[in-house]
């Protein structure tokens, strides 16, 4: 890297920012370039004047990554979470209630004991499920779940999607539970790959939602952030990155550091067509319908999933369960979450129909839901969720390891397009650049200079 | 402290005294390893000040993936010292009248301990205590030690300092690297649970270097992280966190690194027993736990039975060189 022409950051969110941060203290010179006109666009909290708030998915963090940011006193602790599943007019706690189907126990051992099973080379994510869960729990649950979330047949997914998923034991689960309810605190269960969990970390919520900590992580970087300022192209001479052109200008950096969707970055690149095949990786959109209702703990808990097929939706979140203050006193918010395609009939319809076929969908759920109905606010996500798909699960392998552009590096959900979690983007940026780092000592220390 | 002051703070909240600004985050800064600069550090522990409530803020402590220091990453600025260390913090008023028996047998303890370090010393010896507070140390070198040796300490607060000083002690008043003494003219120098306070140990120990003699000693009595306290506590409760105020936690290894990169030979590491971080390991548990206060007070400094049971109970991990606290003499070399 050149010491004088400074890295580019693609995207301002939770990713770019730290990856910023990091750089910053490095002392290597960079620039962020944000297309939006303020840093952390999707990680910010809406508020209505009735004294909602909305998120785009559930905005809790844990108390780690609060404490690592310095945001641990703006945080409030989460003293609950819980999901389960509805399924044929049932509900089951997820993921223990469902051990108490003997139909779903019995296949599970007998797929769990099958002598194969850790030889097998998966060839989708239907028979990851089916050998990992046994054939009764995958193809009622897991996969119709799975095939509504990617909108794709399960057969037509990677194996990793379950397996690169973080495993915890029935063991781990049932003692993190029990502490969480010990301690009145919601222990984080499989939101963490980076770094091992343990029974003293659980959710908090920042007072602003995730954008809270954006703009903590951006104190100090202002300098350096260029809002409303899309990189439309970035240029590669000899395999080796060479400017991005912004507002039609080109300038020359020293490397990339990219954020954006994978599908666009490929867009974006100029003079290598080594991220060609990129552009046919698929996210998901995905629609957040808020219904806003009278009453608190309308649903079973916090998450519920719906395998049936009768639901247009596979989950629906009544957050303030767990988090109180997200709906004034006696009223209650509960999100549905719509996989779609972009302009397809469901992302163009209006927001008052969505509310409406929503509470057709919930009815069975809550049957008073229409008299409880007090209006909705829908959030369209284009980019919700990577689509593990196994056409190209050979290319996302090898984006895992490399861009195959000197100078060109990913980093977060979007730009490494991976599954991660708040946290783990946040170590996994850090652990990223420090990897490419010439050198991992922090230029600016001396600890033990010379004595006198 | 005067009794008069402990009153007018009010109401003990869970073994704690609430204080009027004890709401107000403090301002946190990011940090770097003090023993090899680097960053890379795995997270270890999220704790909160479970001792004195100083502040409404969660902390990180993490251990360093080049070389194993544990360090509180971000920590309070500097400009935060007079919160983090409230007027009732212990060692501004470690006293006979408040703490008793356990007063009376510490200072036994602790002399022997003092002493062995001082056996090569001769008559009219220079000695150092850096981060002495009201002169705990020097008193018990005054009563057992030799008449005349010249004793001397160092330490932050003016209020331990002006206590000190009123029981005929020569203390300075600073940081060791402002205060102005004269270089090379000691001959043993003590930073007993300094080294985990300051804000860069490699400076001070430097520092400290500048005024020995050649061959002259530094006694460090830092936590020990390589106990089974810690790990048993680690991944929060550990009382050697003392959060927020332990900046830098050694382990034998660490601790002979940082002489090395302070140019001072190794002359001995040991590990000495010490019930405390049992003692506040549990109490920290306990008030996390919301367990009722008559309960929290019998592990603490005040408690003879919790105190006394875990000297014992440490002595077993001193047998196998797992003590409490770490013990390390360095020394000036002669030829520099």
């Amino acid at each position: 890297m050149s010491p004088t022409k400074p890295i580019a950051i693609i995207g301002g969110g939770p990713a770019g920012l730290t990856a910023a941060a990091f750089l910053q203290r490095h002392k290597v010179p960079f620039v962020l370039y944000e297309a939006g006109p303020k840093v952390a666009g999707l990680a910010t909290s809406f508020h209505d004047d009735d004294g909602f708030t909305y998120d785009f998915g559930a905005h809790f963090i844990n108390n780690r990554l609060a404490a690592a940011l310095g945001v641990g006193a703006q945080c409030r602790t989460v003293k609950y979470y819980g999901e389960s599943v509805h399924l044929n007019g049932k509900s089951y706690g997820y993921p223990l209630g469902l051990l108490q189907s003997p139909r779903y126990v019995l296949s599970g051992i007998s797929s769990r004991l099958n002598p194969r099973i850790h030889k097998r080379q998966f060839r989708s994510a239907a028979t990851w499920f089916r050998a990992s869960y046994g054939s009764a729990l995958a193809n009622e649950v897991a996969l119709p779940l799975l095939e509504a979330w990617s909108g794709v047949p399960a057969a037509e997914l990677s194996a990793a999607v379950g397996s690169e998923k973080l495993q915890n034991s029935i063991a781990q689960t049932l003692k993190f539970r029990n502490i969480g309810r010990m301690t009145g605190r919601a222990v984080a269960c499989g939101y963490s790959h980076e770094i091992p969990e343990n029974s003293h970390m659980w959710h908090v919520y920042p007072d602003g939602g995730v954008g809270l900590l954006c703009r903590k992580i951006a104190e100090g970087l202002e300098s350096q952030i260029r809002l409303s300022s899309p990189v439309e192209a970035v240029w590669v001479d000899n395999n080796q990155v060479q400017a991005v052109q912004v507002n039609g200008q080109e300038l020359p950096v020293s490397g990339v550091i990219s954020t954006a969707p994978c599908h666009i970055l490929s867009r974006m690149m100029r003079g290598t067509d080594r991220l060609a095949a990129l552009a046919q990786f698929r996210y998901r959109p995905m629609m957040f319908i808020n219904l806003r209702l009278k009453g608190r703990g309308l649903l079973k808990d916090t998450v519920v999933w719906l395998p049936g097929k009768d639901f247009t939706t596979f989950r629906v979140t009544e957050t303030p369960i767990s988090m109180p203050w997200l709906a004034p006193v006696g009223k209650t918010l509960i999100t549905v979450d719509i996989g779609c395609e972009k302009g397809d009939d469901l992302w163009s319809m209006d927001d008052e129909a969505l509310g409406e076929s929503c509470l057709k969908d919930l009815e069975p759920l809550i049957p008073d839901i229409r008299q409880r109905y007090q209006g909705c606010r829908v959030l369209r996500a284009s980019c919700a969720y990577p689509v593990y798909l196994n056409t190209y699960e050979d290319v996302r392998q090898r984006w895992r390891q490399t861009t195959g552009v000197e100078g060109l590096y990913t980093v977060g959900r979007n730009g490494e397009f991976s599954h991660a979690l708040m946290e783990d983007v946040y170590w996994r940026t850090q652990r990223k650049l420090r990897g490419i780092l010439p050198s991992n000592r922090v230029m600016s220390e001396s600890p033990g200079a010379t004595p006198v | 402290m005067s009794h008069s002051l402990t009153q007018s703070l009010t109401t003990p909240l869970m073994g704690a005294i609430h204080r009027p600004d004890s709401d107000r985050p403090l301002p946190l800064e990011p940090v770097t390893c003090c023993v090899c600069g680097s960053d890379d550090a795995e997270p270890l522990a999220v704790g909160e000040d479970f001792e004195y409530r100083t502040s409404p803020d969660t902390f990180l402590a993490v251990q360093c993936r080049c070389c194993g220091l544990v360090y509180l990453n971000p920590r309070p600025a500097m400009t935060t010292l007079d919160r983090i260390y409230p007027l009732d913090y212990h060692a501004f008023d470690f006293s006979a009248e408040r703490y008793g028996l356990i007063y009376r047998v510490r200072q036994r303890l602790e002399a022997k301990r003092l002493l062995s370090a001082c056996q090569r010393l001769g008559p009219g010896a220079r000695l150092l205590d850096v981060g002495c507070g009201d002169g705990f140390h020097l008193k018990l070198l005054r009563q057992f030690g030799r008449s005349d040796w010249q004793l001397e300490g160092v330490d932050m607060s003016d209020r331990a300092v002006a206590l000190g000083r009123q029981q005929g002690l020569k203390l300075h008043q600073g940081t060791i690297q402002a205060v102005d003494l004269p270089a090379h003219q000691y001959d043993l120098a003590f930073m007993i649970a300094t080294l985990e306070h300051v804000d860069d140990p490699a400076e001070v120990i430097q520092a400290v270097r500048r005024l020995l003699k050649p061959g002259g000693e530094l006694v460090i009595v830092t936590d020990n992280t390589d106990t089974w306290d810690f790990r048993l506590f680690g991944h929060r409760h550990w009382g050697g966190y003392h959060f927020p105020r332990h900046w830098n936690l050694f382990n034998a290894n660490t601790v002979g690194r940082l002489a090395m990169e302070t140019d001072l030979e190794v002359v001995k590491i040991q590990t000495i027993v010490s019930p405390v971080n049992w003692v506040y390991s549990i109490h920290n548990y306990l008030v996390d736990w919301n367990a009722a206060s008559w309960l929290v007070k019998q592990f603490s400094l005040e408690s003879t039975l919790s105190l006394g049971f875990f000297t014992l109970f440490d002595q077993v991990f001193q047998a196998f060189g797992h003590g409490a606290l770490l013990r390390v003499t360095l020394r000036r070399p002669f030829e520099n």
